[in-house]
């Protein structure tokens, strides 16, 4: 399972490695950009557990925002608000309201199936459906656009890979089962399955857990790339990858918003302690 | 803990144990390759080209009782309408299990218990059934012969035979299908849902061609089920050796064929041994290995898809 770049050569496969996490190095980027999300006031349980309280921020768009904080602190529970996968659970419920475009996606008559189209979202593990590279993307595009001519869906293929920067590691091996792939090549793959239905967002939880380091810099790399048209959201438990890539950072403690900041404020002068020590590494 | 030891015999008890286990092992394997054996000692003599290309004939003289041709026909025709009968109904049930049912309802609990009953019915319980219930006047469309003026139907046919059959097949589908279905890893689904797909799209799209390798074992263990069951066939198929029509090849006869009666090589097998009328045990044992041939074969499908799925993708 090795990424097919990666040469026999350790030494330059080093220099590589090196050139990518500069090229991801602090960058700094204005957030105060136009909202795609606006949340007010979002409280939302599972069963008798409350497991937001009172949460209101706005995204920015076509920034990278990171959700940080430790495990069961509800950042993933946000994330699955914004394309309406809670909807999925049994006994969950929730209030507030989260404007996507001046729309309340909570609201009733939201079509969800249009709604999770806009906001793609990519798993912690990786999950291609268990059929050819091509036909993972094919059959999202089908599905919402019906009868589309083959030539049509072989450039909409051929365009997500390229975005997701897998089209040249796979573009003889379209026929191949998915499965074949290495873990990123899985998850990149996972990535221009989202990116082949139009989103505006793109959110991730902890895509890269799972994840070596090489492969893990790749997806970052390609967040950055994406972050020029897309919104990313990024669920992550690494605070060094929350560093490398966000714009801005939303850090999250038993369901509350503790504090939400552009990155470098966050990580180099937080204004709340919890935070501070956080970052710092002393509890999460 | 310096006088630990870690050397000394096995306890007794240990030592029956595991030689009872490995006895029972070992008889079962004995019993399975002994019947195989005997049936291959018994019944390969009576094999050959004429005995599977002619029909039966119901004579006492072996050299005239002809062949197995319209039986193996017969437990074709039977396996194909069971499964017809049989799979869109074990899969909607099996998707109704897996992927829609409430653990604590009412509703899913009575399923569950009906599938169980169903599941421990013997199959000449249901022919028995299936025979009453067939014979109904409104029925007489799906079976042709019957005394003439008879205000009833004659309730035995290939149509009937596979209805009864795809009942009696079903609870071990389903269960062997809601299985695959369930074994379909969740993050696939939320994938799916994730792009926007309904949960109808998302089984009819993902689920089950996910599942399909397992849906596959359950569809040929059915078969072999279908194949292998004399009571239902003897009941609603008509205690015959031939079919109701001749020319059954004919394609222009093929209602009439599943409107009427015949034979399995189950019902040939049970026709032909000393408890039947043929009395040629000979034949009955020929036509026994041919049955045992085409379930082995179901069989080793089912394992060999089932393993290819496993492995599936993975290089």
């Amino acid at each position: 399972m090795s990424e097919t770049f990666v040469s026999a050569d350790p030494n330059e496969t080093f220099s590589m490695l090196e050139g990518m996490l500069n090229a991801s190095a602090p960058r700094i980027r204005s957030t105060d950009v136009a909202p795609v999300f606006q949340i007010r006031g979002l409280d939302a349980s599972y069963g008798s557990k409350k497991v937001l309280h009172d949460v209101s921020f706005d995204v920015p768009e076509k920034r990278i925002t990171a959700f940080i904080g430790p495990s069961g602190c509800g950042k993933s529970t946000v994330l699955r608000c914004f394309n309406r996968m809670n909807d999925e659970i049994s006994g969950f419920r929730s209030e507030g309201t989260i404007h996507l475009a001046d729309q309340d996606i909570r609201a009733k008559g939201v079509n969800v199936t249009a709604l999770r189209r806009t906001v793609g979202m990519v798993f912690q593990q990786p999950n291609p459906f268990p059929m050819s590279i091509y036909d993972n993307i094919a059959m999202a595009v089908r599905e919402h656009d019906g009868r589309v001519p083959r030539a049509k869906v072989d450039g909409i293929v051929e365009k997500a890979l390229r975005q997701a920067s897998l089209w040249d590691e796979v573009k003889d091996n379209l026929k191949d089962s998915a499965l074949s792939l290495s873990g990123g090549q899985q998850q990149r793959l996972c990535i221009a399955r989202a990116l082949a239905v139009n989103p505006s967002v793109i959110m991730l939880d902890e895509p890269c857990a799972s994840l070596d380091p090489i492969s893990t810099a790749r997806i970052e790399e390609l967040l950055l790339a994406l972050s020029t048209d897309y919104t990313i959201i990024i669920v992550t438990h690494n605070m060094a990858q929350a560093k490398r890539i966000s714009d801005r950072v939303a850090f999250f403690l038993m369901g509350r918003l503790v504090e939400l900041g552009d990155a470098l404020q966050v990580f180099e002068a937080p204004k709340r302690n919890e935070t501070a020590e956080y970052v710092r590494g002393s509890f999460g | 803990m310096s006088d630990m030891s870690i050397k000394g015999r096995p306890h007794p008890a240990s030592v029956v144990g595991t030689t009872f286990a490995w006895v029972a092992a070992a008889l079962v394997a004995t019993v399975c390759f002994f019947i195989i054996g005997f049936l291959v000692y018994q019944g390969s003599g009576a094999i050959n080209w004429t005995f599977l290309t002619t029909d039966p004939q119901a004579s006492l003289m072996a050299e005239q009782a002809g062949g197995i041709r319209v039986p193996f026909v017969g437990t074709a025709i039977l396996i194909l309408g069971s499964i017809l009968v049989a799979f869109p109904l074990a899969i909607g049930a099996a998707v109704y299990l897996a992927e829609y049912m409430a653990d604590d309802s009412w509703f899913t609990r009575t399923v569950r218990l009906g599938l169980e009953v169903l599941a421990s019915v013997p199959s000449v319980v249901f022919g028995v059934f299936g025979l009453s219930v067939f014979t109904f006047s409104i029925f007489q469309g799906l079976s042709a012969q019957g005394a003439q003026g008879a205000d009833t139907a004659f309730g035995r046919s290939f149509i009937v035979a596979s209805i009864v059959m795809g009942i009696h097949i079903l609870p071990f589908i389903i269960k062997v299908a809601e299985e695959a279905i369930r074994s379909v890893p969740k993050s696939l689904r939320q994938g799916a849902l994730a792009l926007g797909m309904t949960k109808w799209r998302t089984i009819r799209r993902v689920v089950l061609p996910s599942a399909s390798p397992g849906i596959v074992t359950a569809v040929v263990l059915g078969m072999g089920l279908a194949a292998g069951d004399t009571a239902i066939v003897w009941l609603t198929l008509g205690g015959s050796i031939n079919m109701a029509v001749d020319n059954w090849w004919n394609p222009s006869q093929w209602v009439e064929v599943l409107r009427g009666t015949g034979a399995t090589l189950t019902t040939y097998v049970y026709f032909n041994s000393p408890a039947g009328e043929g009395n040629a045990p000979g034949m009955a044992f020929g036509a026994a290995l041919v049955l045992i041939v085409l379930v082995l074969a179901f069989n080793l499908i089912a394992v060999y898809v089932g393993r290819r799925s496993a492995n599936a993708g993975r290089r």
